[in-house]
Order: structure tokens, then C-alpha cells, then sequence
């Protein structure tokens, strides 16, 4: 200590410091975490745990958009893309290794990173130095390259029919270990404990990287990049570091996606549909707020998977029309219906839309000594 | 007009998908696949003035409600404008079907021409000469009227052609629409070249469309030519050698331009 008095700045952040811990938000995050936790075990049934696991991989893989379109203000069409990378790196290695070991699937966490970092790299480092818009017709190129490069490239990816593959040990599907607590442990919880960890894991640096020094000159880049320019950063190199930082995360959920379904087709992970997906994820649970990610994510999966009952609610109610069936079938049109909407009248998304009601809630009374 | 527009594509579907409506109805009354001449001229005549009626429809609607909205806006174009275009694709899907359709062509179309031993397919010459007409027109609308010089002068700087005391919105509304109008003939002249249709046919040549502007510059007529003749030349010599590169080919070549001249071609630094 210095030994003068505090700015009412330092006593400010002394106070929040202090409440971190009983914060509303810590509070949700921990019970968040532990029904995460005890799930498996609390509610034994397999289409939950499957539910879980995708939003959790999809929450991940959002928030790290989120990162490259919320924080920095650049849109890229290739997040798929690095999804499937990842994806497919796992599949791949584990397909063609046998017999398959655990560090395999180390092996193909570190390719998934290294080959998204570079691709990345080059693609960022090419477009990006003209006009964040060229940056997105680009990402739209390759990343239609790489699905049909999934397709056509069939000696290696067998094409449309895709990979399936097992995984080392106790991950495998087939190993079981016994009950705990009337709860089988087998191969496939442990998937999604490991699942849990490393999602929990990415998910927190992603926080911290928002919150960072380089997190904060990428928030001032976006609103206004003249004066971050003219306040001496160098634009250019923010700007590929996040969408490398960014990219590399969507691949590493890429990685966890595959693993979870022991197998990869072109379409599931690298078409234009799991673009779109992140798309409506990132909208819905709001530009800018790492945490949406969660909310857009679980809302998209868990609508899809109540989506064939809305198909069966027509079926019974228009049993003759085929158009209403029709509609039904084409949920994504409903859903792109809602997307349009949301970025029309509310770009923030749910997250942001809370957080500038409680922003408002904390100046009011700021302003009321 | 700076709106980057990603439901290019799907004008284009739509298009495509026009033609093919009307062309099924006429087929009812005989005259597509066993009509006379006439009637095949003007079946297919109708199928492309069906798709430019809904290629202008759909673009009034969407610069209307939609892109009015964001305009100045980049991010929130892009956005939207992906967002529009897997809401018509989906239409499609509704209206007709998820899967391929064939599109009937008239008789009079089918078949080639053999001239001195080349084999010439007598709706690719339909097309040039439609391509050329349309390009043609567009050219002289822009170059040689007071419109034209008006849309140039918008392009340029909206506020100053506003304070002259022209609606500029109405203008710009006008422009958009005939660009999806034109971009839904392409689709359907195309549907009738290949023959066969399908809901996504837009995404695939709005990438196309995308290599094209990023290697020409945007905001660069001759260099879309230019651009286009790139791309096409390459992209058949590749697919002749080396059948499964070609697209990939065409992103080389995008890569080594933005290299070089990170503007495109013809573009201008901003």
C-alpha cells in the first residue's frame, strides 16, 4: 500500500471484489454447474444426457463466435467449418489408428488446434487486411471448399457415408464399469464427464479472454476503429488474433462433438446448416455477452428436439392438409422467421436485453445516494 | 448501392422455380413437349417473364420491410440478408418439395445445332443471346439515361442526389428490385439450361457470385466481367483435368488476387 486513500474507483472495485461470491450471478453459475454435475445421476435417461452434452458443446462453440462476431465485430461464415476440422481431425485419427489409444485423442486435440490456427491464420491474415466484409464472402468460399472437399475427398473421409469410429478405453461406448450409486458408469458418461470438464474449462478462458486487456482493445476496435487506431493499436493483429483464438475454440468443440457421437459426416459438421445453427445460437442469446451462447444454445436444441412432436400435433390436427405438414416438416423456417425478427428489434439478444435492464436498475440507484 | 446482399441466391431459386411452375402449367395444354415453335418460344418467354415478376415482388418486399432498415449497416446486411435467404429457401421447400425437380423444356428447344462439326445445344445460343440483351440493356439504362445518371449519382452520395430533390429511397427500391428481377431470370433460363432444380441451387451459385465480386472489386461492372471469365475458364479447364478441384482451384486464384491486389481487380482503395 502506498499509504494515500483510495480513489472511490479502487474502493469501488474493492466492494465488488469483496461480494464476488455471493453475487446473483456466481450463484446461478454454481448451481448451473452442479446439475451439470449430478445430472447423470439424478436423471438417468439417456435423450437428457444426450440433450446436455450437445448444448454444452454448442454453448462452447457459440460463445467462441460470439468472440469473433459480438467482440470484434467481424463476421465469419468458416466457424462450421473449424467445427468440422476439429471433428474430423478426432474421427480420422481414431478411425485409421488401431488399435486406438488414449493418446490419440490428445494427438487430435492438438492437430484440431494446430490446422484450424494456421488455416485461420491465412485466411484472416489475407482478408482481413482489406475490409472486415471481404472477411465474411471469404469464409463463405472456403468454407463451402471444405464441404464439399468432405464429399468429394473420399479416399480419405469415405465421403457421404462418413466416419464412424471407436474410442480408446473407458470412453469406449461398449465398457462398463460396474453402478454407483444406482447409476451405470459407462463409457459413454464418462464422454460426457469429459465433456463437462473441458467445456467448462474452455468456457472460462473464454471469459477471461473477454475480460482481458486484448479482450478490451477488441471491444473499442469494434465501436470505433479510427480512434483505436489512432490510440496507437494495431488493429489488424487484434483482429486475426481473436478470429484465431476464436476458430481454434469452435474446433476444439468440434473435436468434442465428434467424440460424443463416435461419428462425422460431412453435413452434421461442416454443411451450412450447422452454420446457420451457430447463427441463431449466438443471435438469440445476444451479441456481445459470451453467456448467451448458453441460452441460444439450449433454446435451439431443446426446441429441436421437441420438434418432431410438433410435427405429430399437426398430423393431428390437419390430418388431410398436406401444406400444413409441409410447414411443419420446415421448422427451420420458423426459426429463421425468429431470426430475423431478433436482429431487427432485438439485437442484443436475451442476454443483453437483462443486462442493460440491470445496468439501468444499478445507475438509478447510483444516482440516489 | 453498398448492400451486400446474401439472398442474391435465393432471387435466383425462386426464379428458377417460376419457370418451372409456369412451364408445368403450359405443359397441360400442350404446348412445352410437343408444342410448335411459337408455342415453345412463347412458353418459355412466360417462364421468364414469371420469374422477373416474382424476382421483383420478392425484392420490393424484402428492400421494403428488411433492408430499408439496416442500410449503412454491414454487419446487421449481412446478417439479415442470410437470414432471408434461408427463409426462402425453406419456402420453397414448403411450396414444392425438398428434392430435385425436373424442369420440362420445350421440344423446340432440345437438341443442337451442327455447324461444320461443332455441336452446338440450342438453348446455350438462347441464352448468350438473352445474356447479351439483358447486359446490353442494363448498360444503356445506366450509361445513356437520366436514371442511369441518377443511380450513379446515388451510388456515389446519396445526401447530395436527396438535397437535388430526388426520392432516393424509391429509386434505391426500384434498383433493388431489378437486380432480384434480373438475378431470378438468370435462375430460370439457368433451371431450363440444366434442366433439373433444386432448393439450394441458390447457395451454390451465390458462391460463385461471391469469388466473382472479391476477384473483380466491388463496385466494378468490368471487373465482374472480367471476374466471371476467371472464374468460368478456370473452373472448366480444372474440372476437365482434375474434376474434383475445381471450386478449388477458383479460391487459388481468389487467394493469389487478394494477394496481390487486395482490392480486386478493378477495385477502388476506400
Amino acid at each position: 500500500m502506498t499509504g494515500q486513500a483510495p480513489t472511490p474507483v479502487q474502493m469501488e472495485r474493492q466492494r465488488q471484489r469483496a461480494r464476488r461470491y455471493t453475487r446473483p450471478g456466481f450463484l446461478i453459475q454454481l448451481a448451473l454447474l452442479a446439475c451439470l454435475v449430478a445430472g447423470p445421476m439424478l436423471m438417468p435417461s439417456f435423450r437428457v444426457m444426450d440433450l446436455v452434452a450437445k448444448i454444452m458443446i454448442f454453448a462452447v462453440a457459440v460463445a467462441s463466435f460470439d468472440i469473433i462476431l459480438g467482440y470484434t465485430g467481424i463476421i465469419s461464415f468458416a466457424h462450421g467449418m473449424f467445427f468440422g476440422l476439429g471433428a474430423y481431425s478426432v474421427a480420422l485419427i481414431c478411425h485409421y489408428s488401431q488399435p486406438v489409444q488414449y493418446h490419440h485423442l490428445l494427438l487430435a486435440g492438438l492437430l484440431a488446434a494446430l490446422i484450424s490456427a494456421v488455416v485461420a491464420v491465412v485466411i484472416s491474415a489475407l482478408s482481413l487486411r482489406v475490409k472486415a466484409i471481404f472477411f465474411a464472402m471469404v469464409t463463405l468460399a472456403v468454407a463451402e471448399f471444405c464441404h464439399i472437399l468432405g464429399y468429394q475427398w473420399s479416399s480419405l473421409t469415405k465421403g457421404e457415408d462418413g466416419v464412424s469410429f471407436k474410442l480408446p478405453g473407458v470412453f469406449n461406448a461398449d465398457w462398463s464399469g460396474g453402478s454407483l450409486w444406482g447409476t451405470q458408469i459407462n463409457g459413454r458418461l464418462l464422454v460426457y464427464y469429459l465433456i463437462l470438464v473441458v467445456a467448462v474449462l474452455l468456457f472460462v478462458g473464454l471469459v477471461r479472454f473477454v475480460r482481458s486487456p486484448v479482450g478490451r482493445v477488441l471491444k473499442a476496435i469494434r465501436d470505433n476503429e479510427q480512434r483505436a487506431t489512432a490510440l496507437g493499436y494495431r488493429v489488424f493483429r487484434y483482429r486475426v488474433l481473436s478470429t484465431v483464438f476464436g476458430s481454434l475454440v469452435s474446433s476444439l468443440c468440434g473435436a468434442l462433438f465428434a467424440m460424443w457421437l463416435s461419428y462425422v459426416n460431412p453435413d452434421t459438421v461442416l454443411g451450412t446448416p450447422l452454420m446457420l445453427n451457430i447463427l441463431l445460437m449466438v443471435i438469440i442469446g445476444g451479441l456481445g455477452t459470451v453467456y448467451g451462447g448458453i441460452l441460444g444454445a439450449a433454446f435451439i436444441k431443446i426446441a429441436e428436439t421437441w420438434l418432431p412432436d410438433l410435427q405429430k400435433l399437426a398430423l393431428s390436427l390437419w390430418p388431410k392438409v398436406e401444406f400444413m405438414q409441409r410447414l411443419a416438416e420446415r421448422w427451420i423456417l420458423l426459426f429463421g422467421i425468429l431470426y430475423i425478427l431478433s436482429v431487427l428489434f432485438f439485437p442484443k439478444g436475451v442476454v443483453g436485453t437483462l443486462r442493460d435492464r440491470a445496468e439501468v436498475r444499478r445507475l438509478r440507484r447510483l444516482g440516489r445516494p | 448501392m453498398d448492400v451486400l446482399n446474401l439472398a442474391h441466391g435465393a432471387f435466383f431459386a425462386w426464379g428458377a422455380y417460376a419457370g418451372f411452375a409456369v412451364l408445368n402449367a403450359l405443359n397441360g395444354l400442350g404446348w412445352v413437349e410437343t408444342g410448335t415453335l411459337g408455342q415453345g418460344i412463347l412458353s418459355v418467354l412466360l417462364a421468364l417473364l414469371a420469374a422477373l415478376a416474382i424476382g421483383g415482388v420478392l425484392g420490393l418486399f424484402l428492400e421494403r420491410v428488411i433492408i430499408q432498415r439496416v442500410y449503412g449497416d454491414h454487419l446487421k446486411q449481412i446478417l439479415i440478408t442470410m437470414g432471408a435467404s434461408m427463409v426462402l429457401a425453406e419456402v420453397i421447400k414448403v411450396l414444392w418439395s425438398p428434392n430435385n425437380q425436373t424442369v420440362l423444356v420445350p421440344l423446340s428447344f432440345t437438341g443442337s445445332y451442327d455447324v461444320m462439326d461443332v455441336v452446338i445445344n440450342k438453348f446455350r445460343v438462347v441464352a448468350i443471346v438473352v445474356g447479351l440483351a439483358v447486359y446490353a440493356g442494363v448498360m444503356a439504362v445506366m450509361q445513356k439515361t437520366k436514371l442511369g445518371i441518377i443511380i450513379r449519382a446515388g451510388v456515389e452520395n446519396r445526401e447530395v442526389v436527396q438535397t437535388l430533390g430526388y426520392n432516393i429511397n424509391r429509386i434505391f427500391t426500384g434498383v433493388f428490385m431489378a437486380g432480384a428481377a434480373l438475378a431470378a431470370v438468370g435462375g430460370s433460363m439457368w433451371g431450363i439450361f440444366r434442366e433439373q432444380i433444386t432448393p439450394a441451387m441458390g447457395d451454390e451459385n451465390l458462391i460463385f457470385a461471391l469469388i466473382v465480386v472479391i476477384i473483380g472489386g466491388m463496385g466494378s461492372v468490368t471487373g465482374s466481367f472480367l471476374g466471371a471469365c476467371m472464374v468460368g475458364l478456370a473452373f472448366n479447364y480444372v474440372a476437365y483435368l482434375v474434376p474434383k478441384l475445381a471450386l478449388g482451384a477458383n479460391i487459388l486464384i481468389m487467394v493469389i488476387i487478394l494477394l496481390i491486389k487486395p482490392w480486386g481487380l478493378m477495385g477502388r482503395e476506400q
